[in-house]
């Protein structure tokens, strides 16, 4: 017993619940991750203000199915392969299938845990919906007022012409 | 642990709670206060511990911060153009006033402090600050993703990552405060100079403690560009420079202070000590960019300061064979530039002072007579061997002490291609070849008896050393090839194998047609055993036709044939032989077998004429009026007397020249042999079979050399060399000319030095004298209106 113990984690959600997991599972999050090297191991539970309890259990289960992933590099802004693609695996994509409120909510989550693969994830699906569509359809896609005066919009559309229909 | 820059002041931590972490969208003031409580914490009361919650609140209260709107209302709103917004830079200088601050509050305690307190005190801050650092950057790991690397990525400078940022503050308002205008010198760095010279003094010191805060130096050097990278200018300019000089001066007052009052090989066992006790410092604590500077300015004051004294020691030690200390100083020398060029031209000339004292001490006292009362001259062995003693002992010194090093070869081999060539036993440079040519003789020879075939080749490999250095080549050869011959034609070869392992050797060492003559003196010699074979077989047939025909009252001594014999046909021009300068009457019991032989010989190679050299021809009669038999071993000469002797028992002076028709100074000094061995009994004019001859042996040796051939014969030989060179210089001339049609006398004259002094030591008069010998016979001409050009008429 004394040793499952060892490895498993507790955290807590904003709302206040507990979720215990395997530290393999927690280290996923670079910000746990460096707090566990940094810190005595301890008994605590390890409080996340930021993340609610529904979002967690999503992130958590990206982070189970992924926790034996080799792990990104340090400087893993380096890697621009990663970034280049817009590619999500099989098992990614069907996992981000999630109403656009959840889809923002785990963009969050991952960027303050610091998960980047998830943040990954989060991003290029974001970027996938605006793929080919208009500023007006973007904007009803994402319920955003247009608050650009004509002259406005017609000196961004110059400066950004170079990336048009490429 | 002591705190008093500690900014809490607080005596009891109490760690903050959420209920004290200021609210998401909390200022920059509520924000740096929660944050500054936790990074005192870590920075001053690590050893107290932090919870896991406490971290989190920090971190969150840092991402509240970078990622609060207070610019921007929400995710992809359009006011700021540039992507979402990054804040950052208010709490970055918020931080960087801390850490300054922090800093600061060190100065004071170390006011106080100095040398191995202040080093101390260093380390231990040193130690606290960078691990406290650490802590910090990766707590403030969102503000170096995001706002740090935004700055960075614009080009801004002076915006660093966090662990950066802390060393930029402690090199800023602590590193550089220990310098002051007045002393120049870092206090910190005269710290550590003070170990150091404590350590060189004999003191023990912590070289952990010295690593650490040097270590610091190099980490405090920042490239501002790129922070992965190393950059030593701090390093450098604060500790390298003064550490180096320091060094040149402790190093110089202590090796003028040493030398003074010790041997010069103490001195060396002494500077071969520091030097490595310097390259152990870099290794214990030192950057090792220092290794090279530190290695050259100790080399430059213990070895270039002193070089002189070692020089001027060299000679002794030479003298003393002491090579310890020999391989002592090349050691150091050779650290420097040009270090051993003088040591390289001592010891060429002390070895050949030693070649040429070995030599002198091998030669015969002067007046000194021999057994048989003549001048005792000098023998080829201890000659050989007092010059291969020399050049060994010195080659051991080359390759042990001197590491085999490419000068202190080259001094040896001109030292010995002095001393090999002329000394005291050689006034010319003939002599010199000459011995070695007989000491190859004496080694080849059957009589070599104290010799197995190994160290016959070990030898023979020895007088290769000597070889290659004699100048006079073609000598050597001339008289290697007579001894070759005589050894040959008496058979007197200790071993085929031998003798052609050393022409192989020569061959190797001076190309094939330096031993062309040589080979071919070896094919002349089993051509003519196979010749002898098959003539001998077809006699045999023949006497079994004629049924038994006899030819010689000494046909007793072979059952089957009735003279058994052999006969060598010599190449007249690979042979260095001359035909005898006597007639001479065939006996009358060999005639047929001569007879035959001339004919079976002219039927396989007709056109060539046959010489006999009875000079060179022996034989072995058994006597038969004798009560015991013996066997005698004579030469073709008194062959023929003895042969005489088979019809009368007495006979004159007059009848025996007759018969055999030899000169009368050969006959003469035969006769004399025979009469001395008692053959024969000397009366007036007339000679008598001596018929109650006795000797203790069977075999009687009655072929003795005659004395005064010798002389002669090294004149003979010296003529030859002579002879040949004239047209070796003729032939490199016309060679030359040949090719390029026309040529000044001076180039004429050098290019053909060139060329011929691989075989001998050229001489310009002979050249000369070539010169105008072809111009005689119009090979050359001179050029019209040209004092000094020749061309090549073809």
């Amino acid at each position: 017993m004394s040793t499952e113990k060892k490895d498993t984690v507790i955290l807590q959600t904003s709302d206040e619940e507990q979720f215990t997991v395997e530290k393999k599972v927690a280290e996923r999050s670079s910000l746990i991750k460096s707090m566990l090297e940094d810190l005595p191991t301890q008994e605590a539970i390890i409080p996340l203000p930021n993340v609610s309890s529904s979002v967690l259990s999503k992130v958590l289960e990206y982070c189970d199915h992924h926790k034996n992933d080799p792990l990104p590099p340090p400087d893993a802004d380096a890697d621009d392969s990663r970034r280049k693609t817009s590619d999500i695996g099989e098992w990614d994509a069907k996992f981000i299938q999630v109403d656009q409120e959840m889809l923002f909510e785990i963009i969050l989550a991952s960027n303050y845990l610091d998960i980047k693969p998830l943040l990954d994830v989060g991003c290029k699906t974001v970027a996938n919906m605006i793929k080919g569509k208009t500023p007006e359809q973007i904007r009803t896609l994402f319920n955003i007022t247009n608050d650009f005066t004509a002259e406005e919009e017609e000196q961004i559309r110059k400066e950004n012409e170079w990336a048009e229909d490429r | 642990m002591s705190s008093s820059s500690a900014q809490g002041s607080s005596t009891t931590w109490r760690e903050p709670t959420k209920d004290d972490k200021p609210p998401r969208d909390a200022d920059l003031s509520a924000s740096w206060a929660f944050l500054q409580v936790g990074v005192d914490h870590i920075m001053t009361r690590l050893q107290l511990g932090m919870s896991y919650s406490y971290y989190i609140l920090l971190y969150t209260a840092i991402y509240d911060y970078c990622t609060g709107s207070r610019q921007t209302s929400s995710f992809g709103s359009g006011a700021n153009r540039g992507g979402a917004s990054l804040q950052g830079a208010d709490l970055y200088r918020s931080l960087h006033n801390y850490l300054s601050s922090h800093c600061k509050g060190l100065r004071d305690e170390a006011e106080k402090l100095s040398d191995l307190e202040l080093l101390k005190f260093y380390a231990k801050q040193w130690e606290r600050y960078t691990t406290g650092a650490n802590y910090v950057n990766k707590l403030f790991n969102y503000l170096n993703k995001h706002w740090v690397k935004r700055e960075k990525d614009e080009g801004r400078k002076e915006v660093y990552t966090v662990y950066t940022l802390a060393l930029v503050a402690w090199k800023q308002n602590f590193f550089r405060h220990f310098t002051t205008e007045k002393a120049g010198m870092s206090r910190l760095t005269s710290a550590l100079l003070s170990q150091i010279k404590k350590q060189r003094d004999g003191e023990v010191v912590d070289s952990g403690l010295m690593k650490k805060v040097i270590d610091s130096y190099v980490s405090l050097g920042l490239d501002e560009a790129d922070a992965q990278r190393q950059q030593l200018d701090v390093y450098k300019e604060y500790f390298q420079t003064p550490f180096l000089d320091a060094t040149s001066q402790y190093y110089s007052d202590e090796s003028a202070a040493f030398v003074a009052s010790n041997s010069v090989s103490d001195y060396m066992k002494k500077a071969e000590m520091r030097l490595q006790e310097e390259e152990d410092r870099v290794n214990l604590y030192l950057h090792d960019n220092t290794r090279k500077d530190l290695k050259e300015r100790c080399e430059t004051v213990l070895i270039t300061a002193h070089a002189e004294s070692m020089w001027e020691e060299f000679q002794s030690l030479l003298d003393a064979d002491k090579n310890d200390d020999l391989a002592r100083m090349y050691n150091l020398l050779s650290r420097i530039p040009s270090g051993l060029e003088p040591l390289r031209k001592k010891f060429e000339e002390h070895v050949k002072r030693a070649g040429l004292a070995a030599v002198q001490k091998v030669l015969p006292a002067p007046g000194s007579v021999n057994e048989a009362g003549k001048a005792e001259s000098l023998d080829p062995k201890a000659y050989v061997e007092a010059l291969l003693e020399v050049n060994s002992k010195y080659s051991d010194v080359v390759n042990n002490p001197f590491r085999g090093e490419v000068g202190f070869n080259t001094a040896l081999d001109q030292a010995c291609r002095v001393f090999f060539n002329e000394n005291a036993a050689c006034p010319t440079p003939t002599r010199s070849p000459e011995l070695l040519a007989s000491y190859c003789d004496i080694l080849l020879k059957k009589n070599n008896k104290d010799m197995d075939a190994d160290s016959l080749e070990a030898a023979l490999n020895r007088v290769m050393i000597i070889f290659k250095f004699i100048d006079d080549k073609d000598v050597f050869q001339k008289f290697y090839q007579r001894n070759l011959a005589k050894r040959l034609v008496n058979e007197a070869s200790a071993s085929e194998d031998s003798e052609s392992s050393m022409i192989a050797k020569l061959k190797d060492v001076h190309g094939f047609d330096y031993t062309n003559k040589l080979t071919r003196m070896f094919t002349d010699v089993s051509l003519s055993r196979d010749l002898t074979e098959r003539f001998k077989t077809k006699e045999r047939n023949a006497t079994h036709d004629t049924g038994g025909e006899c030819y010689s009252p000494l046909s007793s001594i072979a059952e089957q044939w009735p003279v058994d014999f052999n006969a060598m046909i010599l190449g007249t021009n690979f042979w260095p032989m001359n035909p005898p300068n006597t007639d001479y009457t065939v006996p009358r019991e060999i005639t047929g077998l001569h007879e035959r032989f001339i004919k079976y010989h002219s039927d396989i190679h007709s056109g060539r004429k046959l010489t006999f050299l009875w000079h060179l021809c022996k034989g072995e009669i058994r006597t038969t009026y004798l009560s015991q038999k013996y066997i005698f071993m004579v030469n073709a000469y008194q062959l023929a007397i003895l042969c005489l002797f088979n019809e009368n028992d007495s006979m004159t002076y007059k009848e025996i020249q007759a018969g055999t028709q030899i000169s009368d100074s050969t006959l003469k000094a035969q006769l004399a042999l025979l009469v001395k061995t008692k053959v024969l009994l000397e009366e007036g004019e007339t000679y008598d079979l001596n018929l109650s001859f006795k000797n203790k042996k069977i075999r009687v040796q009655l072929n003795m050399p005659v004395k005064s051939e010798q002389r002669v014969e090294t004149a003979e030989v010296l003529q030859a060399v002579d002879e040949d060179r004239k047209f070796v210089y003729q032939a490199t001339i016309v060679r030359l000319m040949k090719a390029r049609k026309s040529m000044k006398h001076q180039a004429l004259i050098q290019e053909v030095t060139a060329n011929i002094s691989t075989k001998f030591t050229p001489k310009v008069p002979e050249i000369k004298k070539a010169i105008d010998y072809l111009l005689d016979k119009e090979y050359l001409e001179r050029v019209e209106g040209s004092i000094d050009t020749y061309n090549y008429m073809a």
